[in-house]
């Protein structure tokens, strides 16, 4: 349908194809062009995940905000990742207390709100009591020996748990598991710490992240802009993975459909042609 | 800020009141007859529509800066009928001031990016861009070749002029001459359809608004439909702009984006929040572009795009702010505005955290 | 009152008549005036997107075709300024068809930017007072204004001139005082209306081959080839036709513009090409993209070269007399070849591919479409309908076949 800019000279020869061409042609263009997509329509993506795949799920509710009828959230439509929030607090708690900072860095955390980890912790929701539904010392009882070793713990369930590894092999699992306590993590000082805080065990050694953290410049907060107002902090594990840093830093992800190509043009290869040459 | 006033937007009753009896003195048939015979779209739609009069009054409504605030409600409650019919929901148009005191400001940190677009297409589903033919969107992300991949060694003795008696191989013209590494538009690729994201030897650097202190585009304007707010946010005036595209030939970001035919806008995606400078559906064959969601931010909530990414690469906040996300990276990175020399000095920042 | 009445009316009746080439001339006209109808009425109602143009490559045909008229507007002070500024006898009287391609053309690319426009039906945005003029700022605003008031400077021009010849009263003492201003103004204004064209295009940093300083230069030796060719093919083709006495020193005259200006154009494109090629930087993308193509997307490099070709082959025909001197047969030849070369030139070398890099590095290829052709050509013919009709009638009146002293005209066609 495209035609190739010619001179003057050349419509005035073939004049008469070019009209019975045209017409033809302009009744083709007019329907192709006022053709509405019905690949639109296709149904919501009701299986959502946040920032990643297996981190925190959300199930999308339609009309969850009456006033504009908006759903929850609005997911990719070709992977299922939560694009759009309708109301960026649902289903949060308060932070909770946060250690005082006393350098100029900021540490408000007055109105910080978290979605809970603890809901989205598979293993975690196996028993009505967490994982001391087994690990309450009789059923499984606490271990003696504190000293790092590989064990053999739920490979029926965790399917790398030989693999697991942070700090290239300098920690493990009771470093940052409580022995005694299973439902908490606990941190250098023997202090007991919700899975729903795990900043304030990671910031003990990543202390340079843990500050830009605090800060806001690293992870992801929504909500408000403003300083001070409410938002929503994403917490260390919502991103990170501490079991498997070493073995799959981040999986990768797939993501979502390139943007049109100009009309007129077939394929972008001229893109990747530029990549052959290197 | 409050919660509420980021989730219950506006007062609306404010706005309803401008809605009586205001298509009486307006329009006349005359001037009706006048949109007919000049566009004949205008006469589809007046004529299908029972009000007319309304189509007329927006067809020569002035500018929205220079309207009085009465004619501001007018026109918010003609637009807010006329979405709210056609998308077949209670749409409203808010005309919320930009915040005062505020320097609105955007940190990426391209380090982190993964180059996954979700910011693109979470823009699309909050923007009520058209979604297909044209499909438009407002964030472009490149995929840009490290430097790992560029040099070869098969390629030391590529190229012109050759080895010659001083012994070197001169002036390398092809051969490893001819490699991009690093931040370079040259080789970018911006329709990149991978499986899996990032790709070990790219990075990704995603485009929008730079919303320039000094833009271009708004200079070009011929007739000031486009223009710097307050908050220093490039806004437009839908209904003002004639689509003659000079902006966008003057934008050295690629960030303006025209409707060059009816947008298609299914009704079950449109998002009914809207603001008259931000997201409000658009008209065929006028510009539009990233307002760093004027009808969220001009409200307290952060940028659509913001709060998609999954990696936390994009910081949104008050630049006039010493302890705003956005401050805290220009006072701790490296940053660099995009297209430096383009003298725009953009408030948009790229750095590597 | 009645005088211009009767102006009007036997200018009119004399336009509309001819022979029988005359009229498969307008007929030829008329078939593309009514095919664009419908295709101006398709783009009107579904908008831009029946056009090739994107948003990479944001200026169609019709914005490229505006420059060209520009440059041809331009140049038709070429044939006004020899009478006023030299007082060259012979050219004294052509002054007006001069200004009758000048307002024409004018009008033609103002037609054009109509089309460009995403809401035509908004064009009285841009009118100060009811609406708005970003007037200190925007390079479109000093656009509109020049070329409006070019428009209206050789509409009074060109209705005085011809007024005055019909009621004959044309001596230089018996025109109105301030009719030689409007005159000198009108010849500043042409070159003008040109830069200020350029001046639109350069003023965008984003497209690197525009901003350059060469381009009101290149532009303005441009018009000068194109213009004069055109206008050589109306006075061989006037003087074929009606009893318009137009000496061959005229078109001598003109040809060596044509010559003078190819040769600058030459230079023009070397010195641009050269500046851009050797150092190489990243500013020499564009042209390299035209000129040799980009990993498989060459759509521009045989228009470049073809280009090229037509405007070299040109200026080394002008250099020899017997060309220049050839009014019947090669002269018109190579007017033809350089107003078609300068004419593609504009979509396919100067506008569509300086796009490419885009800001993101994209590369794209502009594919016209056929409904943007011949709205393209619509706009053509209207321009040329209503430049036939009005240098007919405007011949009636020089040759003193029209005029307002009816007896004059009888003893005239009597003798």
């Amino acid at each position: 349908m495209d035609f190739q800019y010619k001179s003057p000279t050349f419509v005035s020869i073939v004049l008469c194809a070019i009209l019975v061409a045209g017409m033809s042609a302009f009744n083709s263009a007019h329907s192709a062009e006022v053709k509405p997509a019905e690949t639109q329509n296709a149904q919501p993506v009701t299986d959502c995940f946040e920032s990643r795949i297996g981190y925190s799920s959300v199930t999308r509710v339609e009309n969850a905000n009456p006033k504009y009828g908006y759903p929850n959230v609005k997911c990719s439509q070709s992977t299922g990742a939560v694009l759009w929030w309708a109301d960026p607090f649902e289903g949060t708690i308060p932070m909770g207390d946060m250690p005082e900072i006393s350098d100029d860095t900021r540490g408000d955390f007055a109105n910080a709100v978290v979605k809970p980890r603890q809901p989205q912790l598979m293993y975690f929701n196996m028993g009505p009591n967490g994982c001391e539904s087994c690990h309450e010392g009789k059923t499984v009882r606490y271990p003696k020996d504190t000293k790092p070793r590989l064990i053999g713990m739920h490979q029926d369930i965790v399917e790398n748990s030989l693999k697991l590894m942070h700090g290239r092999g300098a920690l493990w699992c009771l470093n940052c598991h409580s022995a005694n306590h299973r439902n908490n993590l606990i941190d250098r000082q023997g202090n007991l710490l919700s899975f729903n805080q795990p900043q304030k065990l990671c910031g003990g050694c990543h202390g340079d992240i843990y500050i830009d953290w605090r800060a806001g410049i690293h992870g992801k907060r929504i909500g408000s802009w403003a300083t001070g107002s409410k938002k929503r902090w994403w917490v260390c594990t919502e991103c990170h993975n501490p079991h498997t840093v070493q073995v799959a830093r981040f999986n990768r992800l797939k993501p979502e459909p390139p943007p049109p190509l100009p009309r007129g043009m077939k394929n972008a290869d001229y893109e990747r042609a530029g990549e052959a040459k290197h | 800020m409050s919660e509420e006033k980021i989730i219950d937007l506006k007062d609306e009753d404010e706005l309803r009141q401008g809605r009586r009896d205001f298509l009486k003195h307006v329009c006349t048939s005359s001037a009706a007859a006048l949109v007919l015979t000049t566009t004949p779209s205008e006469a589809v739609d007046s004529a299908s529509n029972p009000d007319a009069d309304a189509t007329v009054a927006e067809y020569f409504q002035g500018h929205f800066l220079l309207m009085s605030e009465e004619e501001k409600l007018k026109a918010i409650a003609r637009l807010e009928k006329r979405y709210s019919a056609k998308y077949m929901k209670k749409t409203t148009v808010a005309n919320t001031p930009a915040p005062d005191g505020v320097l609105f400001g955007y940190a990426l940190d391209i380090g982190k990016c993964i180059g996954c677009r979700r910011c693109v297409h979470a823009c699309v589903k909050e923007n009520n861009q058209s979604r297909n033919d044209p499909e438009v969107q407002w964030i472009q992300v490149m995929k840009m070749p490290k430097g790992n991949i560029a040099f070869t060694a098969d390629q030391l003795d590529k190229g012109y002029p050759e080895k010659s008696e001083f012994g070197d191989y001169g002036v390398q013209v092809g051969g490893n001459a001819y490699k991009t590494a690093g931040l370079s538009t040259e080789d970018a690729q911006n329709y990149y359809n991978d499986e899996l994201v990032p790709d070990k030897d790219f990075f990704y650097m995603p485009v929008q608004c730079q919303q320039c202190e000094k833009p271009p585009c708004v200079k070009a304007c011929p007739v000031r439909a486009t223009f710097r707010d307050h908050a220093g946010v490039v806004l437009i005036d839908y209904n003002w702009c004639i689509g003659c595209r000079m902006c966008q030939l003057a934008c050295p970001y690629h960030a303006r984006r025209f409707n060059w035919g009816e947008p298609n806008l299914p009704a079950e995606e449109m998002n009914p929040k809207t603001h008259y400078f931000g997201n409000r559906p658009r008209m065929r064959g006028v510009m539009e572009k990233c307002t760093f969601c004027a009808q969220r931010t001009r409200e307290g909530r952060n940028p659509a795009c913001q709060e998609a990414c999954p990696v936390g690469a994009r910081k949104f906040g008050n630049l006039l702010d010493p302890n705003s996300d956005v401050r805290q990276v220009l006072a701790t990175k490296r940053v660099f505005r995009f297209k430096e020399e383009a003298g725009t000095y953009p408030k948009f920042f790229y750095y590597i955290g | 009152m009645k005088t211009a009445l009767s102006f009007a009316m036997d200018f009119g009746s004399y336009a509309i008549k001819g022979g029988t080439k005359y009229y498969a001339w307008l007929l030829f006209l008329g078939f593309f005036i009514l095919v664009g109808s419908y295709t101006a009425y398709l783009q009107f109602t579904q908008g831009l997107i029946v056009t090739g143009a994107t948003d990479q490559i944001t200026l169609e045909s019709f914005f490229a075709s505006f420059v060209f008229t520009a440059h041809v507007a331009a140049a038709a002070v070429l044939v006004v300024a020899p009478g006023y500024l030299y007082h060259r006898k012979d050219m004294k009287e052509l002054a007006v068809i001069g200004e009758i391609v000048a307002m024409v053309f004018v009008a033609t690319g103002i037609t054009f930017v109509l089309f460009h426009m995403g809401r035509p039906d908004r064009t009285w945005h841009i009118m100060p007072g009811i609406g708005y003029m970003n007037f200190p700022n925007s390079m479109l605003a000093y656009d509109t204004i020049v070329l409006n008031v070019y428009l209206i400077l050789n509409m009074i021009g060109v209705v005085y001139m011809l007024y005055k010849k019909y009621v004959g009263k044309f001596e230089a003492k018996q025109l109105a005082i301030w009719f030689k201003p409007i005159v000198f103004l009108a010849i500043a204004w042409g070159p003008l209306i040109h830069i200020v064209t350029a001046f639109v295009l350069a003023s965008n940093a984003r497209i690197g081959s525009w901003h350059t300083a060469v381009l009101p230069f290149a532009f303005l030796s441009m018009a000068g080839a194109s213009g004069p060719a055109l206008i050589i093919l109306l006075f061989l083709l006037i003087r074929k036709n009606t009893k318009l006495v137009i000496n061959d020193s005229v078109i001598d005259l003109m040809t060596t513009i044509i010559a003078w200006s190819l040769g600058i154009i030459i230079l023009v494109f070397a010195a641009e090409t050269f500046t851009l090629l050797y150092p190489g930087t990243e500013h020499a993308s564009s042209l390299r993209y035209t000129m040799f193509g980009h990993n498989g997307l060459n759509m521009y490099v045989v228009w470049f070269w073809g280009v090229m070709v037509a405007i070299v082959g040109s200026f080394v025909a002008l250099l020899f007399s017997k060309v220049r001197r050839s009014y019947d047969r090669l002269l018109p030849l190579v007017c033809f070849v350089v107003f078609v070369a300068i004419l593609t030139e504009k979509p396919m070398v100067l506008v569509f591919p300086a796009f490419s890099p885009t800001p993101l590095g994209e590369y794209a290829e502009y594919h016209v479409t056929l409904i943007e052709f011949f709205n393209v050509l619509f706009v053509w013919a209207i321009g040329f309908l209503s430049l036939t009709l009005i240098l007919k009638g405007a011949i009636g009146i020089l040759t003193g076949e029209v005029r307002h002293d009816k007896s004059a005209v009888a003893s005239q066609s009597g003798a």
